[in-house]
């Protein structure tokens, strides 16, 4: 089936040239298509060679749902997910795709769970909570314009500020000129508290995609970094770290950065010049200042780091694990799962010039992405190998707006603005989500506490949208005249699950409600349907 | 196992009803305590949580005579030699189970990176580990993962600059606290009913519009749907999944709740404790101790003394008093008081040298926390701080040695390790401590 589709791609992609006028420049070939062809080839081989049988693909309910929330952060509505189910079209996986990516759900999103990777300290630190909202609208904006990976980095190395550290408990970064991007993307230096070390560290750990945290005080236990690696990785940010007014005067002739690059490692007497991982150094000049030496450095073609950094981070996202996993952690004791996927998949992003959309309908036109999350065979049990999807759990924002969707429930648009976890409005029920489903876990190893079950079964929230009176979706389907209880039921499956029940279940739900269910009231045992449809798992993960 | 817990429970609710009619609760009582021998882990902690950074040197460490000690007089308490200030006449009276630690030397004043140190030992990374905070590490080692009650119980934190350092970090959501009464603007004046609704657990009871037998079947095919999805997906997400539910039906379906519902003490007892968030949460957390649970935490916020500290430290004092004073009596009374270890601690202390505002300002330099109760060799104070209270000049004790100390008093293994969200183990108290073997019982 999927090799169906994949043939019926190609041979409509072959068949252009023959409409196009002589003359004219041949249509480029869709990166999207070789980045699926290169998972496919690498992943399948690792199946063969350990004798792993892969799961079944998924039919289109399943994967409809699951590109959802992985693409615009929530499930598809019951009418979204029936006229996807209902489309004839072979290539609709990949034209829904594609229409996802131009929506502005798809920019909010992975705003939201970029901000959530690069400026954790931000969900939860009230005095950094500003910063994380204004670094996340630039962010929203880079997505829905597809600013290529590589000058996202750069802008954000790049910005130009002074920092005001006469309150040593509190620095300040304040920027410099008139660009409102620049009053945005200092928050990034503001959320690491304007410290050189934070700041090596974060940059280190978000874009070469290696923690050197340990390294900061003392060498790394498991893997190469030094503590002087770590210091000389920080020094690239050492104009964050002003030098006290009677500092001595360095030995020797002045250098171009002057003391730009330079830094003490903490608790020693030791000053360390900056420098790359690679032991290699820039030819420093007066003219370009530390922070452009490590933007030209790292999003250089050439930098694997980078660009492995990159891919694997996004796969990561879409499978919620990574083939570097985690992907902070490189080293021998920690391979990657597919260490030519990964090189080869890196070597794809930057030959498409680090469009992360053409990454994005890449990974998601991969057989692997569209493996059904059911185990049939014990092969498939190790989730690094990804034969069958692994089932992630939903932020808290995915899970309200999927709740939302389902649910019908109506919120003014003041009620969406600037949430953040410790500042719960308890009139709010978005705000009351936030924070009772914040979470730090891995995505694939989710758990769920004894109040966020409390608050699913007995909240304000689902008692409103799952009552008669006040649940819009529910009343909807419960008074749609003409319907029997089995259409009534079909529609609640697809507006909690994205799919029609399967014949055993349409059987027993609809023979509860058409005894009355507990109180011999078919419109009160529909709304038991749909209470229990919503506490289920199969609503409450991506699978 | 399952079973035979849900017909004891059954039995034991229809053992209450007509206890309240014929026997004056006996038949609840034993069946009650036969539960709790069963299910009561060996020791318990409270940890009295000062938000704000506690003015010691005002409580603990009086610095009389000397111009940085302010106006407050000191008190004996029932243990020789062992004085602490006259603001604090109930606990006095319990010196004898008081270690009090004067040699505190920790090196973060500000709020956020203060609370993380003093709550999981460690400094916040900007993006690094995620470290489990004490609560949660200790519930961990003396909980138990089929009680009916949650292990770790946050009774009115204030999470506001350090939600993380409240959290379980690495050890995930299973070793998260339950917390009540958080987040409102609470203070003297609200009115009791307020509080004691904000001391219940959110989202305990069904809602009025669902009715017994709606409820139980949708319960029922709930957990058919549970099933049925974990049939395709083994793994810990859908257990995790199941786990909860069938922990809070449990919580709601047994006499949990009315733990919670503190109208059902006696008036005087309520008065004793002080009729404040931080009073009735001490006396929630009695109860809580009383039913099993390993780990209870009670914030009193309002520390941050940056003006009028005398005033504003007198006042809360009293409030302390009441609320810790009457805790330990109860516990005494009870006979838990052995096995319950008491910290008490803030995210740092404040400065000796008094501000022109009457005020005194974050000080982590020199400063003192407290460890009472079970496991604790009471009656004495360990370290000792400058004539101005500026230095330690004896015992320095780090945030990693208090906390190895507490470990120890609870008979947990300190250097045990967990595995972090790094892929790297790490110790339930890491290196270097050197805890304080001489106030370990």
């Amino acid at each position: 089936m999927f090799a169906c589709l994949r043939l019926t791609a190609v041979l409509a992609a072959l068949a252009i040239p023959t409409t196009v006028y002589a003359g004219e420049p041949a249509p480029k070939a869709d990166p999207a298509e070789a980045i699926a062809a290169l998972i496919d080839k690498h992943i399948s081989a690792d199946w063969a060679a350990r004798g792993i049988k892969p799961a079944t693909q998924t039919d289109d309910a399943e994967f409809v749902r699951r590109v959802y929330l992985d693409m615009i952060g929530r499930a598809p509505k019951a009418p979204e997910s029936r006229e996807f189910i209902d489309d004839t079209n072979p290539n609709k996986r990949a034209a829904l795709v594609d229409r996802l990516l131009t929506l502005p759900g798809h920019a909010g999103h992975f705003a939201a769970v970029t901000r959530a990777a690069w400026l954790p300290q931000t969900m939860s630190n009230f005095q950094l909570a500003n910063a994380g909202f204004q670094f996340e609208n630039w962010l929203r904006m880079r997505y829905r314009d597809n600013t290529p990976a590589d000058e996202v980095v750069r802008r954000i190395l790049t910005v130009q500020f002074t920092v005001n550290a006469q309150n040593p408990m509190f620095r300040f970064v304040q920027p410099v000129g008139t660009d409102p991007d620049n009053a945005t993307l200092v928050g990034f230096y503001q959320a690491n508290e304007a410290r050189a070390e934070n700041l090596g560290s974060s940059v280190s750990r978000l874009f070469v995609g290696v923690r050197l945290e340990c390294a900061q005080c003392h060498d790394h236990p498991f893997a190469k970094y030094t503590r002087e690696q770590f210091w000389e990785f920080a020094a690239f940010f050492a104009e964050m770290n002003p030098l006290p007014a009677n500092s001595p005067n360095l030995v020797g002739p002045i250098q171009p950065q002057s003391d730009k690059n330079r830094i003490t490692i903490t608790n020693t007497e030791k000053r360390v010049v900056a420098r790359f991982f690679d032991g290699s150094s820039p030819d420093w000049t007066a003219e370009r200042s530390p922070r452009l030496e490590l933007a030209d450095w790292l999003t250089n073609p050439n930098n694997t780091y980078f660009s492995q950094n990159a891919v694997n981070r996004m796969w990561a996202h879409f499978f919620g694990i990574g083939i570097q996993d985690p992907v902070d952690e490189p080293g021998d004791n920690n391979p990657p799962s597919h260490p030519l996927l990964l090189e080869e998949l890196a070597k794809a992003f930057v030959d498409a010039k680090f469009d992360n959309q053409a990454l994005i309908r890449g990974i998601t036109r991969s057989q692997a992405y569209q493996l059904s999350s059911k185990m049939t065979h014990p092969s498939q049990s190790d989730p690094r190998r990804f034969a069958k999807m692994n089932l992630k759990g939903l932020t808290p924002a995915q899970l309200f707006d999927s709740m939302v969707a389902a649910t019908g429930h109506r919120e003014p648009g003041f009620m969406r603005q600037n949430q953040f976890n410790f500042n719960q409005q308890p009139n709010n029920p978005r705000s009351v989500f936030l924070n009772r489903f914040a979470s730090n876990e891995k995505v694939t190893e989710a758990n769920t506490t004894i109040l966020q079950a409390l608050m699913l079964m007995n909240g304000q929230f689902i008692t409103d949208v799952t009552s008669l009176e006040k649940g819009e979706v529910l009343a909807a389907i419960v008074d749609v005249p003409g319907w029997d209880t089995k259409q009534r039921i079909t529609a609640l499956f697809l507006s909690t699950f994205a799919r029609n029940p399967s014949p055993e279940e349409l059987e027993k739900f609809t023979s509860y409600v058409d005894r009355g269910g507990a109180n011999n009231d078919k419109k009160k045992a529909l709304a038991d349907v749909f209470w229990v449809l919503l506490n289920s798992p199969e609503f409450l993960f991506n699978h | 196992m399952l079973d035979s817990l849900m017909s004891r429970r059954h039995l034991l609710r229809a053992g209450a009803v007509s206890a309240t009619v014929s026997m004056s609760g006996m038949l609840g009582k034993l069946a009650m305590a036969a539960e709790q021998s069963k299910t009561k882990p060996k020791r318990s902690c409270i940890l009295l949580w000062m938000n704000g950074g506690p003015s010691t040197i005002d409580l603990w460490d009086l610095k009389v005579g000397h111009e940085n000690g302010g106006p407050y007089k000191e008190v004996n308490t029932t243990a020789t030699g062992l004085k602490i200030s006259e603001h604090l006449p109930k606990i006095a009276m319990h010196g004898d189970q008081l270690a009090i630690l004067r040699g505190m030397t920790t090196k973060e004043g500000d709020h956020a990176r203060g609370t993380y140190l003093m709550r999981t030992g460690q400094l916040p990374g900007a993006a690094g580990i995620q470290y489990p905070s004490i609560g949660s590490l200790v519930s961990k080692e003396l909980g138990d993962p089929k009680a009916e009650l949650p292990n770790f119980l946050s009774i009115a934190p204030q999470r506001f600059f350090a939600q993380e350092a409240f959290g379980p970090g690495f050890l995930g959501p299973v070793h998260a606290p339950l917390i009540v009464g958080e987040n409102q603007a609470f203070n003297n004046n609200t009115p009791m009913n307020q509080l004691d609704d904000a001391l219940k657990v959110a989202d305990l009871t069904k809602p009025k519009s669902v009715d017994d037998a709606s409820a139980a079947v949708r319960l029922d095919l709930l957990r058919e749907m549970q099933e049925d999805f974990a049939a395709g997906r083994p793994g810990q997400m859908a257990k995790s999944h199941a786990a909860a539910y069938d922990r809070a039906i449990r919580l709601m379906q047994s006499d949990g709740a009315k733990i919670f519902d503190l109208t059902t003490e006696k008036d005087s007892i309520r008065d004793k404790y002080g009729r404040n968030l931080f009073g009735q949460g001490c006396l929630l957390a009695r109860r809580l101790v009383e039913k099993g649970v390993p780990f209870v935490e009670v914030s009193l916020g309002n520390w941050d003394t940056h003006g009028q500290n005398f005033d504003q430290v007198k006042g809360l004092s009293g409030t302390l008093d009441a609320a810790w004073a009457s805790l330990m009596e109860d516990l005494k009374d009870r006979g838990l008081l052995e096995t319950t270890t008491i910290v008490w601690m803030g995210e740092f202390g404040r400065t000796p040298k008094i501000n022109q505002g009457r005020g005194r300002d974050h000080y982590p330099n020199a400063w003192s926390t407290v460890l009472a109760g079970g496991g604790i060799k009471g009656g004495q104070a360990i370290g000792k701080t400058s004539a101005d209270g500026t230095t330690v000049e004896e015992r320095p004790t780090t945030t990693l040695d208090m906390l190895a100390t507490l470990c120890m008093a609870l008979g947990i293994d300190y250097e045990k390790t967990n595995p972090s969200n790094v892929g790297r183990p790490i110790r339930i108290v890491d290196k270097p401590c050197n805890p304080i073997k001489e106030v370990v019982a």
